[in-house]
C-alpha cells in the first residue's frame, strides 16, 4: 500500500490503549524514574523505603497513563502536545492524593492533621510533577523531530519523483519523435514522386527536410518558439496532404507577432499528429484540420480543430494527451491548460492557453 | 490474361505500385483501384481479380479485413510501411508481403512467385493462410485503444462541449437530475446520473462513497471517522468534504 492511500485514523479501545502505553521501555523509564524518586525522597521520610517507593511507582504509572490517554483523545479545541502538557500536571498531583487517600483509608480528616502525611504529599507530588514534565517536554520533542524527518524525507522523495517524472518525459520526446512508420510511407511517396519526375517533388523534399530538421532529436529544445513549431507543423501537414491528398485539407494561420513567443517543442506537433492520425486517418472521407493561435486578454489560445470522426467517450487518452500535459506544465508551470472540446457535427478541438511574455 | 486489383488509401503509392507492375510484368491488367477496405472488397467481387494487393492500414476496413472478407478467392499480396509484428505473421506464412518503400527488384520477386502460383493451380487451399490472416487481425484489433471504462467526460461549458480526462475529475455528486462534475479546472453539470455514472466509470479509480457521491481515488488525502460508522473525505488541494455514508464505510476499511 502506497503512503498517499487515504486512512482511517485508528480509535483504540481501553485494552489497546494500555498495551500501546505500557510498552516495556516506556514502563522501564517510568519504573526506574519513581524508584530515583523514591531513593532520593527516603531519608525525610520516617515510613519504609518500601513504602515510599510503591507511592512514585503508583503515581509514574498513572501518569504515564493519563500522558497518553491525552495523547490518543480526540480533541477539537486544544493542540495535543499542550493536552498532554495538562495531563500530566494535573495526574501527579491527583495520583499523589490517590496514594495518600488510601494510607489513611479515605479518612481526609486524618491527613490533614497529620504533618507529616501532608508534607509528604507535597514532596512526591512536587517531585513527580517535574520528573514528569521534564520526561513529557522529552518525549514530545523527540516526536515533533521525528516528524520534522518523516516530513523531510516525504519531501525529498516527491522532488526525486519530479524529477524522474521530468527526466521520463524528456526521454519519451527524445525517443518517440519521428514513427519510423510515418517516415518510410512518406518516403515511399516521395519517391514516387521523384521517379516519375513530378514537378512538386522539390518542394515536398522541403517539406521533409524541414520536419525532419525540427524533429530531430537536439539539445537546444528549451529556445523554440511558436513560429518555429507552427511552421513544423506545416511541414508536416503539407507531408500529409500529399499522402492523402483526397481526405486532407489544412490551414495553418498565426499573427506574426506571436511568432516569438517561447513555446515547447514538439506540444503542437503532438496535437496536430493526433488530429491526423485519431480524427482523419479512420475517416474513409477524411475532414480538414484548422491550426491557430491568437491572443486573448493576455493569454495565447492556440488550437487544433478537425473534422474527423472526433472522439469516443471511452478512447483511452493516450500516453500522447499525458505526456503534452507534463511536457507544458514543465515550460510553463500551472498557468498553461489543455482542454479538448467536442467539435458538432464530428470532430475534436484541442486548446493550449497559455500566458503571454 | 491475369488480372489484379491494387488498394491503397495513398494515391502516390497507388500509383507506384501500378507503374512498376506494369514494367514488371506487362500482361497484367490491373481492373480496379481501391481507396480503402470497403472499395477493395466491394471491386472485388465485381470484377473477380485473380491476385489482390492490398495495403495493411487503411481507413474504415484494413487491409488485413478486406483479406479475410475476399478469403481464398485470390492471391493475396500486402504492402505495408514499417509494421514489424505483421512482417513476422508473414513470415510464418504462405503470404506474401512487400514493405514499402519498395525497390523494383523486390516486387520483381513477387512478381515471379505470383506468375509461378498462377500457373501451377488455382488458388491454394492451404490453411496456413488463414491461420496468418486470423493471427494479424486480432493483433490489430488489439491495438484499439478502447478501454471499456469512461475515459471523458462531456460536459457543457458556456456553448462548447468539454472532454474531460476522468484523471482530472475529483468527484461526481448529484444535484438533482443533473450531476456535478468537480475537476482541476472547474466545475460542470451533465445530464449522467450518479448511477450511470457509477457502472460506467474504472472501480479501480472511482467509488462511490455515498448515494449521491462518487470520488476519484486517485485525488484522496485522507478519510476521517465519523459518528455513526459514517466518515468525511478530504480531497488533495481542495478544502470541502465529501460524506462517505454507512453502507459506503467498507470503501476505504482495507486501505
Amino acid at each position: 500500500m502506497n503512503s498517499s492511500a487515504p486512512l482511517l485514523t485508528p480509535r483504540l479501545g481501553l485494552a489497546a490503549l494500555l498495551k500501546a502505553s505500557f510498552k516495556p521501555l516506556r514502563l522501564a523509564i517510568s519504573l526506574s524514574l519513581a524508584t530515583l524518586v523514591a531513593v532520593v525522597l527516603n531519608p525525610i521520610f520516617e515510613t519504609s523505603f518500601l513504602s515510599v517507593l510503591g507511592r512514585t511507582v503508583f503515581v509514574g504509572v498513572v501518569v504515564l497513563l493519563a500522558f497518553d490517554i491525552a495523547g490518543h483523545w480526540p480533541l477539537r479545541w486544544v493542540p495535543r502536545w499542550v493536552a498532554q502538557l495538562l495531563a500530566v500536571c494535573l495526574a501527579a498531583p491527583l495520583a499523589t492524593m490517590l496514594a495518600y487517600l488510601w494510607i489513611v483509608n479515605g479518612d481526609v480528616r486524618n491527613f490533614l492533621q497529620h504533618e507529616g502525611l501532608i508534607s509528604g504529599f507535597m514532596f512526591i507530588s512536587a517531585a513527580s510533577l517535574i520528573v514528569a514534565l521534564i520526561l513529557a517536554l522529552g518525549v514530545l520533542y523527540r516526536q515533533r523531530d521525528h516528524q520534522a524527518r518523516a516530513q523531510e524525507l516525504a519531501f525529498a522523495l516527491e522532488r526525486s519523483t519530479l524529477e524522474k517524472q521530468a527526466l521520463d518525459a524528456r526521454l519519451r520526446l527524445l525517443h518517440a519523435q519521428i514513427e519510423p512508420h510515418f517516415l518510410f510511407n512518406t518516403l515511399a511517396n516521395v519517391q514516387q514522386l521523384v521517379e516519375s519526375g513530378s514537378p512538386r517533388a522539390a518542394p515536398v523534399l522541403q517539406s521533409l527536410i524541414a520536419y525532419l530538421r525540427a524533429a530531430v532529436p537536439t539539445f537546444s529544445e528549451q529556445n523554440t518558439t511558436l513560429g518555429t513549431e507552427m511552421a513544423l507543423v506545416k511541414a508536416y501537414l503539407e507531408l500529409m496532404r500529399m499522402r492523402m491528398p483526397d481526405r486532407l485539407e489544412f490551414s495553418v494561420d498565426w499573427p506574426a507577432e506571436l511568432a516569438s513567443l517561447r513555446f515547447p517543442p514538439m506540444a503542437l506537433l503532438t496535437l496536430v499528429e493526433n488530429a491526423v492520425h485519431h480524427g482523419i486517418d479512420p475517416s474513409e472521407t477524411g475532414g480538414r484540420i484548422l491550426v491557430e493561435a491568437r491572443e486573448q486578454a493576455g493569454a495565447v489560445e492556440v488550437s487544433v480543430t478537425d473534422t474527423g470522426v472526433g472522439m469516443s467517450e471511452t478512447a483511452a487518452p493516450g500516453t500522447g494527451l499525458n505526456n503534452l500535459r507534463e511536457r507544458l506544465r514543465g515550460f510553463f508551470g500551472n498557468a498553461a491548460q489543455l482542454q479538448m472540446l467536442d467539435e458538432p457535427p464530428h470532430g475534436l478541438k484541442a486548446v493550449i492557453v497559455f500566458p503571454k511574455g | 490474361m491475369p488480372t489484379a486489383l491494387v488498394a491503397d488509401d495513398e494515391p502516390l503509392l497507388r500509383e507506384r505500385l501500378c507503374g512498376l507492375l506494369a514494367r514488371l510484368w506487362p500482361e497484367l491488367i490491373i481492373v480496379a483501384q481501391a481507396r480503402n477496405g470497403r472499395e477493395a472488397v466491394e471491386m472485388f467481387d465485381e470484377h473477380a481479380p485473380q491476385i489482390v494487393f492490398l495495403d495493411v492500414h487503411m481507413p474504415g476496413l484494413n487491409g488485413v479485413e478486406a483479406a479475410r472478407s475476399i478469403a481464398r478467392r485470390a492471391e493475396v499480396v500486402f504492402v505495408t510501411a514499417y509494421e514489424q509484428y505483421a512482417v513476422t505473421a508473414f513470415e510464418q506464412g504462405a503470404l506474401d508481403y512487400v514493405v514499402k518503400p519498395f525497390d523494383e527488384a523486390r516486387l520483381a520477386d513477387t512478381v515471379q512467385r505470383l506468375q509461378q502460383r498462377l500457373a501451377r493451380a488455382p488458388v491454394g487451399d492451404d490453411a496456413k493462410l488463414d491461420a496468418v490472416i486470423e493471427k494479424m487481425s486480432a493483433e490489430l484489433r488489439r491495438r484499439v485503444t478502447s478501454t471499456g471504462w469512461l475515459q471523458w467526460i462531456k460536459a457543457s461549458v458556456g456553448t462548447s462541449v468539454r472532454l474531460i480526462p476522468v484523471e482530472q475529475v475529483a468527484y461526481l455528486r448529484s444535484d438533482e437530475k443533473y450531476t456535478l462534475v468537480v475537476w482541476e479546472g472547474g466545475e460542470a453539470l451533465i445530464r449522467k446520473s450518479i448511477r450511470e455514472l457509477a457502472d460506467e466509470l474504472d472501480p479501480e479509480r472511482f467509488a462511490q462513497v455515498h448515494r449521491s457521491v462518487i470520488v476519484n481515488l486517485h485525488q484522496v488525502s485522507q478519510v476521517a471517522r465519523g459518528p455513526n460508522e459514517t466518515a468525511e473525505v478530504h480531497l488533495k488541494g481542495r478544502t470541502e468534504l465529501l460524506p462517505v455514508s454507512r453502507s459506503f464505510v467498507h470503501v476505504f476499511r482495507h486501505m
